[in-house]
């Protein structure tokens, strides 16, 4: 060995030790947790380590494009965008030790938007842009961290949330899962003229329960199932010559490979059925089964369905109310967001209300009077979680106040008996006497309108709340029409109405999101509540408020939080990227809420929106200081819109 | 070896014609600049020894890092362990946490130091205690190469609590001002991780330094003498 490599080799082994010790702090945090070490060893290598003071500023717009990727090793980094025509600047975000910067800016090869300054004494390790790039194409882990940024700890945290789930569990699916993945490849097909005794030989042999009717170029015409055949038999066919497009249920529903099994189940829920074609350029290329997806991941969402919508009698309804539970649990664990499943539980919800309100009209008789029934509130956003309250109300048609009058007499015995019924199934019932069952809220629709407009018209703090209920109003059981009106009332007396507009923009702040410009969380300082923070009024509300109050001035129709948020990006009334932010905020608090829930379920404890951030891990507590600071931008931009 | 023997004249070193030929080739240290501490490539060390005695105890391993353009580069670092075969196990084993066995397992001492030295270059040195390891350093050159130790040396024992005077001085060891600036050591008492932990402290400090328009190395050695020679005329 020669002394210039002695030289290089002692250097080497001295390198490893820090760069060691540097790793170790790294792979604490993802994506570094997961790199491979010579990937992480050759980034640790190439970094600088440097020191900010308090204030100082690490890099800047007017820097010029993004030349070096940064990791806090220690300290805090925040955000800082001002704004034109303003003279403070906004803090738009928190680094700490662990997290990176400025992933978009460096990618896109230009300068920060936002100044990064160091908020007290801080250590980064810097890396340059050469190296990065080498790290990039090294690197998978590290290149889809790079390329997601956020929403790659986003997923981190949901595939945390089924670990978690799967451990009580014991199985590893996930409703995410492409239906490509999960589909007979060869499904058994046959062409329209074949015989139905061939076809159900040709199901026989195969040990399916569908047969697919297809054309010469395989595009799928019907299906035939052995549902079908139990009526075939049942109606005392003798001839099995006949050819089988006789018998199929034509122009089956179909959905691409590229679906979800989520979105497969959804459809068989809505539509009862038990098959769904999959279908690409128009040939068929496979079929899921209700068997398919629910034997491999047991959420039995279509049997519950079915089950609810069938129940003989009341005492079955509120027997099934658990398994909603169950199967609400059964659901985080195969992976679902908290979208998804406040989709099927307003679903399920849903079907509960039809058949409470099918079964009192059963008992009592037609009361002669179409009527159609309304719910409000996250009912009528469609975000329910399993804790809920009643908030509805019916709307019918009458000729004048005396006609109206006489029906409202006629159905409030009815509406009473459904809210006593849906009490009874979990609905609890509502404290503000929000019910269907109250005179003032089995209304005509004139009455109704006049209602609503006097919310408008009189911007009182009573009628400011009452809109920020009643205007999610949306139909469960009954005829759409007459409420489609209303809500195109609304919106055109909201549009033209800017102080209502601008009274409700005040009611959108009134909660503010427990975040602090220098502090973690701001929390509750007494009683029993201490150190806690209001996951649904201090986080989801601020979005909900606030998407609400945009989708009324604007014309949007929409009630869920999410679809609104989406439609006022498609109308340019806000920034895609705020957009985006602000939905994967709304998810992830709503995800985490819902999370509690199951936790308090499991341990026995009542029910509460309230959290300990202490309580959750390092990741996800910085997700959600993350997610209430968009909360926090959503209110100042109303601030600002609104000039308040 | 007896007790006197300190005191007997010093065995010249026997180098190799190449080991002679690297230490005249090491550069003489200018003095300490007056551009800006950004400027200045900084060597921080931090070295292990058998004992505290200055003119008994000797070097066992050095480490150092690098302070180049304001940064500590991780990719440039110095660690040797140097071979005592002499050197038999006492109390401060517990401290350096070297075993008999790593340091007989280390390089030649000659070698050892010329690369350290030639690593060095023609920077100025920061250490924490800086009159401790430039003595050991100096003996540990003299000694092994016949070399004369002349780099400026900062000790960042004493910058810390002149530039950080609302800090209570009166515990000033490495220990306390890692717990100050809350800094994070992986393994404490390992000649390298010390290294990078007192390199993170002298960034800190420059950076206080700058605050209090101290911007130049030259700048910085005046300051530091000021302020020790007025603290002694305190102390009388």
């Amino acid at each position: 060995m020669s002394k210039s490599d002695a030289f290089l080799q002692a250097g080497k082994t001295a390198v490893l030790q820090n760069i060691h010790g540097t790793m170790q702090f790294l792979q604490r945090f993802p994506p570094f947790n997961q790199m491979e070490n010579t990937h992480l060893a050759f980034l640790v290598e190439q970094c600088q380590l440097r020191f900010y003071g308090p204030g100082e500023s690490i890099i800047r717009p007017t820097d010029g494009p993004v030349d070096h990727f940064y990791i806090v090793k220690q300290g805090r980094v925040v955000g800082e965008r001002t704004h034109v025509g303003r003279e403070d600047a906004e803090t738009t975000f928190e680094i700490t030790a662990g997290e990176c910067f400025p992933l978009a800016a460096l990618l896109g090869e230009r300068a920060t938007r936002t100044e990064h300054l160091a908020a007290e004494d801080t250590f980064c390790l810097q890396l340059n842009k050469p190296a990065f790039i080498k790290l990039f194409a090294l690197s998978d882990e590290f290149r889809d961290f790079a390329l997601r940024g956020v929403s790659s700890l986003l997923d981190k945290v949901n595939q945390q949330v089924q670990r978690k789930a799967v451990e009580t569990l014991g199985t590893q699916y996930s409703l995410n899962t492409r239906l490509g993945e999960l589909a007979m490849r060869h499904p058994v097909t046959c062409l329209p003229d074949t015989a139905l005794r061939e076809a159900v030989r040709l199901m026989h042999e195969q040990q399916v329960g569908s047969i697919v009717v297809v054309d010469g170029h395989k595009a799928p015409l019907g299906i035939f199932t052995l549902r079908d055949l139990r009526q075939v038999v049942a109606s005392g066919i003798q001839d099995f010559a006949q050819t089988i497009d006789l018998y199929m249920t034509p122009g089956p529903f179909y959905l691409s490979p590229d679906h979800s099994a989520f979105d497969a189940a959804i459809a068989m829920t809505e539509r009862h059925i038990a098959h769904v074609c999959l279908v690409k350029d128009q040939r068929l290329c496979g079929v899921v089964s209700e068997r398919d997806l629910f034997s491999l991941q047991r959420v039995d969402l279509v049997h519950l369905a079915r089950t609810i919508r069938h129940a003989p009698r009341l005492e079955n309804l509120i027997s099934l109310r658990g398994e909603i539970g169950q199967l609400v649990e059964r659901m985080l664990a195969h992976g679902a967001s908290s979208t998804q499943i406040t989709h099927i539980i307003t679903q399920l919800n849903d079907h509960t209300v039809c058949r409470v309100i099918e079964l009192v009209l059963a008992d009592r008789g037609d009361p002669g009077v179409p009527f159609s029934w309304l719910c409000f509130g996250s009912e009528g956003r469609r975000e329910q979680t399993l804790h809920t309250d009643q908030d509805n109300g019916i709307l019918f048609e009458a000729r004048d106040a005396t006609q109206a009058a006489e029906i409202r007499q006629r159905l409030l015995p009815i509406a009473q008996q459904i809210n006593h019924h849906l009490a009874a199934c979990g609905f609890t019932l509502c404290k503000g006497n929000v019910m269907a069952g109250n005179p003032e809220l089995c209304l005509s629709r004139a009455e109704w309108a006049r209602r609503f407009a006097a919310f408008i018209r009189e911007a009182t703090p009573e009628n400011l709340l009452a809109s920020s209920i009643y205007f999610d109003l949306r139909v469960v059981w009954g005829d759409e029409q007459g409420c489609q009106q209303l809500r195109r009332g609304i919106l055109e007396q909201v549009a033209d109405n800017r102080l209502f507009q601008r009274m409700m923009a005040a009611n959108a702040l009134r909660h503010s999101p427990p975040v602090g410009r220098f502090r973690e969380f701001v929390l509750e300082r007494k009683g029993s509540d201490k150190a806690t923070l209001d996951l649904k009024v201090q986080g989801l509300t601020p979005f909900v408020d606030g998407a609400r109050l945009l989708a009324l001035a604007h014309g949007v129709e929409a009630n869920n939080t999410l679809e609104r948020l989406r439609q006022l990006v498609t109308q340019e009334v806000i920034e895609a990227l705020d957009g985006a932010a602000y939905e994967e905020a709304y998810h992830f608090i709503q995800q985490t809420r819902m999370q509690q829930h199951q936790l308090q379920t499991r341990e026995n404890r009542p029910y509460s929106n309230r959290v300990d951030p202490d309580s959750l891990n390092q990741l996800d507590r910085r997700i959600l200081r993350e997610a209430l600071r968009q909360a926090q931008r959503l209110q100042s931009s109303l601030a600002l819109r609104y000039q308040l | 070896m007896s007790l006197l023997s300190w005191l007997l004249p010093r065995k010249k070193p026997v180098l190799s014609p190449e080991q002679q030929q690297r230490v005249l080739q090491l550069p003489a240290p200018p003095g300490l600049s007056e551009a800006s501490l950004r400027q200045q490539r900084w060597v921080v060390v931090d070295l292990e020894t058998s004992g505290l005695n200055l003119n008994r105890d000797q070097v066992l391993s050095i480490g150092a890092m690098v302070i180049e353009d304001g940064a500590i580069d991780l990719g440039q670092a110095f660690e040797r362990t140097l071979l005592r075969p002499d050197n038999t196990l006492n109390p401060s084993v517990l401290l350096h946490g070297l075993s008999p066995e790593a340091i007989a397992a280390g390089s030649d001492p000659v070698d050892a130091l010329l690369d350290f030295m030639a690593f060095v270059g023609d920077s100025p040195l920061l250490a924490f205690h800086a009159p401790f390891d430039q003595h050991m350093l100096g003996r540990a050159l003299k000694d092994s190469l016949g070399y004369r130790l002349q780099h400026p040396f900062l000790d960042v024992a004493a910058l810390a609590p002149m530039l950080c005077p609302q800090v209570n001085p009166r515990e000033a060891g490495l220990d306390h001002w890692i717990r100050h600036f809350n800094l994070q050591v992986e393994d404490r008492h390992n000649a390298s991780a010390d290294a990078l932990v007192t390199a993170e402290l002298a960034l800190i400090l420059f950076s206080r330094a700058r605050t209090q328009q101290i911007d130049s190395p030259l700048a910085l050695q005046q300051r530091l003498n000021q302020w020790q020679r007025r603290k002694q005329a305190h102390s009388f």
